[in-house]
């Protein structure tokens, strides 16, 4: 994944794997990302309580301090980075008790590097919840959440729900990769993998749908990784 | 010895008969007091009454009269013996057969002189009939102690028959209870030395112990089911994990030998869905696993079946009809289960899955819901070619595969999860003819 136009960020990144830390490292540095590498939980603390991060990639599994422990203190802290969890647990108790210690998303190892990238990319950008807009435009694409309505140029383009909620996803993230995992997730509440083309046979109709008269496709199809609306802010 | 020192039941029981054999030694006790003190008052108005009558005598006709009244008493009086002496005032006695020296005025315990048993002891009333004459009237205390003794020795001879049949009733009791422990440990000690087949045996009696047997047995059928499905599991890994590990390895190895870089990085990626099909067979072993433990009913909730079997329905229908098959739907309105939603999801999904997988082109799927009574029954069928009776009820054990090519879709664990979801949420998964085709059922009790 190359470098999209985002800032350069400035990651926690707490792992005690040497060498899946010095895989996401490079990985996110390679993003134009600086990360700031720590190996145990006290480290972990430390240093999100010492300096201002834009995002933390926490395993869960820290020597010292495990890692859902960090995540607690900080949120009683008041401290509010953003947190993707990293777990070699997949169940489902575990994945509650991350998000209940209060990460913002959760990915249970072995997982591509290409996942994790694109959870930090959709985290990084999400807005407070506060000024969180409701209509999109990414290039002529409009997509109004109150009115469940969505545009090109100037036609109106009847979506059903799963789809209306697939492109909302994309536009969302503009520019962004979103993976079928994460599609999977916020569209239907899935966290788990069907092995099934659900994802894809929807994506097919609404972009069949999107590109009807047009000769451009502003939804990019990237294979075994995920999907990018073109264009963005 | 020291065993039935150690042993909770013989303490019990022994302790049991020795509070009892207490309360006895405490009745008896209580008794001999109580007879002493009410035979003790009886005499003493005994003596009062003769002294009363023997004064009146006195009074009425002097001292000869007196002498008369004794002698007309007598000595006896039913079973109790008197004895009578009159004393001067100088405290000689003058008259009388009562053998003593003049005790002080009034109720006194003394000793006197019987001519035939030598010193013994008697209750007098001493009164002084003028200045010259003390009246002293006695009753022998000998039948008393008589009394008393039988009672003591009537009570210790309970005693010791209580102590004798509540040690014999301990013993009799401690060694039933230790037989029928004995099997339940006789049991546990089996299942140690790794018997896992056996069980408490249980009587038709259906008491403490019998009720006892039965939920360890039960215990012991969950820990077995436990056990098969964790060496299930082992040998499934060992036998369904090592084929694709074997086939990555001799991808790598011979993406080294080749040179050209365009050949390594197609076999690297070939390497790559390789390890990913086998993580996700390996999740889905895990999957199963968790599911089967039954940890996940603690997140159970109302999972409202009618809206989300629409919903998997209508998310579900263009992949049906992508792959050119078609889904219809029969979904009754209201049916709710407690449960995981997003596994009931997955299983309704599986069942998707499984029936367009395994039929043709062409071929009819239909998706119903009803309720049953205390049932939600949700039905996949289809029309196509079906299963051979035989092998319907095999396609839920994990890992089987009835189309043995390589390229059969899934790893053969989608059914064997529906399974273990059903049983997850107390409900049944049965695959039945759908004539033509297969109906797999799944039933959830409803609230």
């Amino acid at each position: 994944m190359a470098a999209r136009n985002t800032a350069p960020m400035h990651i926690l990144l707490a792992e005690d794997d040497a060498e899946t830390a010095a895989l996401v490292e490079r990985g996110l540095a390679d993003a134009g990302h600086k990360v700031t590498h720590v190996a145990d939980g006290d480290a972990a603390h430390r240093a999100g309580d010492a300096a201002d991060f834009d995002l933390a990639v926490v395993d869960r599994m820290l020597p010292g301090v495990d890692g859902l422990e960090v995540v607690r203190r900080w949120r009683a802290a008041g401290i509010r980075v953003p947190v993707i969890m990293l777990t070699a647990l997949g169940s489902i108790g575990d994945r509650v008790a991350g998000l209940e210690a209060g990460a913002d998303d959760y990915l249970v190892k072995p997982f591509a590097f290409a996942e994790l990238s694109a959870r930090v990319g959709a985290l990084l950008r999400r807005p407070p919840l506060a000024e969180a807009p409701t209509r999109f435009h990414v290039g002529d694409v409009t997509l109004d959440l109150l009115r469940r309505e969505v545009r090109r140029g100037a036609r109106e383009i009847r979506l059903q729900p799963r789809e209306f909620g697939i492109l909302e996803q994309l536009m969302r993230n503009a520019g962004r990769i979103v993976t079928r995992a994460m599609l999977l997730e916020e569209v239907w509440g899935f966290h788990f993998d069907p092995q099934t083309n659900i994802v894809e046979s929807h994506l097919s109709r609404m972009r069949g749908k999107l590109n009807e008269g047009f000769d451009s496709d502003p939804i990019e199809t990237l294979r075994g990784v995920g999907y990018r609306m073109r264009g963005g802010d | 010895m020291t065993e039935k020192r150690r042993s909770a039941v013989y303490r019990i029981a022994f302790i049991y008969s020795g509070a009892f054999a207490l309360a006895v030694a405490l009745l008896g006790v209580l008794v001999y007091v109580a007879a002493e003190r009410a035979l003790r008052g009886e005499q003493d108005l005994a003596l009062g009454e003769a002294t009363a009558a023997l004064e009146r005598s006195y009074r009425t006709e002097g001292y000869a009269g007196l002498i008369d009244a004794i002698g007309a008493r007598g000595s006896t009086n039913g079973v109790v013996t008197f004895g009578y002496a009159l004393f001067d005032a100088s405290g000689r006695k003058v008259a009388g057969s009562f053998d003593l020296d003049l005790p002080p005025p009034g109720y006194s315990n003394v000793a006197f002189r019987d001519p035939i048993e030598g010193l013994d002891h008697a209750r007098a009333l001493t009164t002084r009939l003028d200045r010259n004459l003390s009246l002293v009237v006695g009753i022998d205390s000998q039948v008393l102690e008589r009394l008393d003794r039988l009672i003591l020795s009537l009570f210790a001879g309970v005693l010791v028959l209580i102590l004798a049949i509540g040690a014999g009733g301990a013993l009799v009791l401690g060694s039933y209870l230790r037989r029928r422990l004995d099997r339940i440990s006789g049991t546990a000690q089996a299942i140690i030395a790794g018997d896992m087949r056996r069980r408490v045996p249980v009587s038709p009696r259906g008491d403490e112990f019998d009720q006892l047997g039965i939920a360890l047995n039960l215990m012991l059928e969950r820990i077995a089911r436990l056990l098969d499905n964790l060496r299930q599991v082992s040998a499934d890994v060992a036998h369904d994990l090592r084929t694709p590990l074997a086939r990555l390895r001799a991808g790598l190895e011979a993406a080294l030998s080749v040179d050209a870089p365009a050949a390594q990085r197609a076999a690297i990626a070939k390497a790559v869905e390789q390890a990913d099909a086998t993580l996700a067979l390996f999740g889905g072993i895990l999957r199963i696993v968790e599911v089967d433990a039954g940890d996940v009913r603690q997140g159970f909730v109302t999972v409202d079946l009618t809206a989300l079997a629409e919903d998997l329905v209508d998310s579900y229908a263009p992949a049906v009809a992508d792959k050119g098959r078609t889904l219809a739907c029969d979904i009754a309105p209201g049916i709710a289960v407690p449960g995981d939603r997003e596994l009931i999801a997955q299983a309704v999904i599986n069942l998707l899955d499984n029936a367009q997988a395994h039929t043709p082109p062409g071929t009819a799927i239909r998706l119903t819901l009803r309720a049953e009574p205390g049932i939600a029954r949700l039905e996949v069928a289809d029309d196509g070619p079906g299963v051979a009776a035989a092998d319907r009820a095999r396609i839920v054990e994990r890992f089987v595969r009835l189309d043995r090519s390589r390229a059969a879709h899934g790893h053969g664990l989608g059914l064997n999860l529906v399974d273990a979801i059903a049983r997850a949420h107390g409900g049944t998964l049965a695959i039945e003819d759908a004539a033509p085709g297969l109906s797999a059922v799944l039933r959830l009790p409803r609230i």
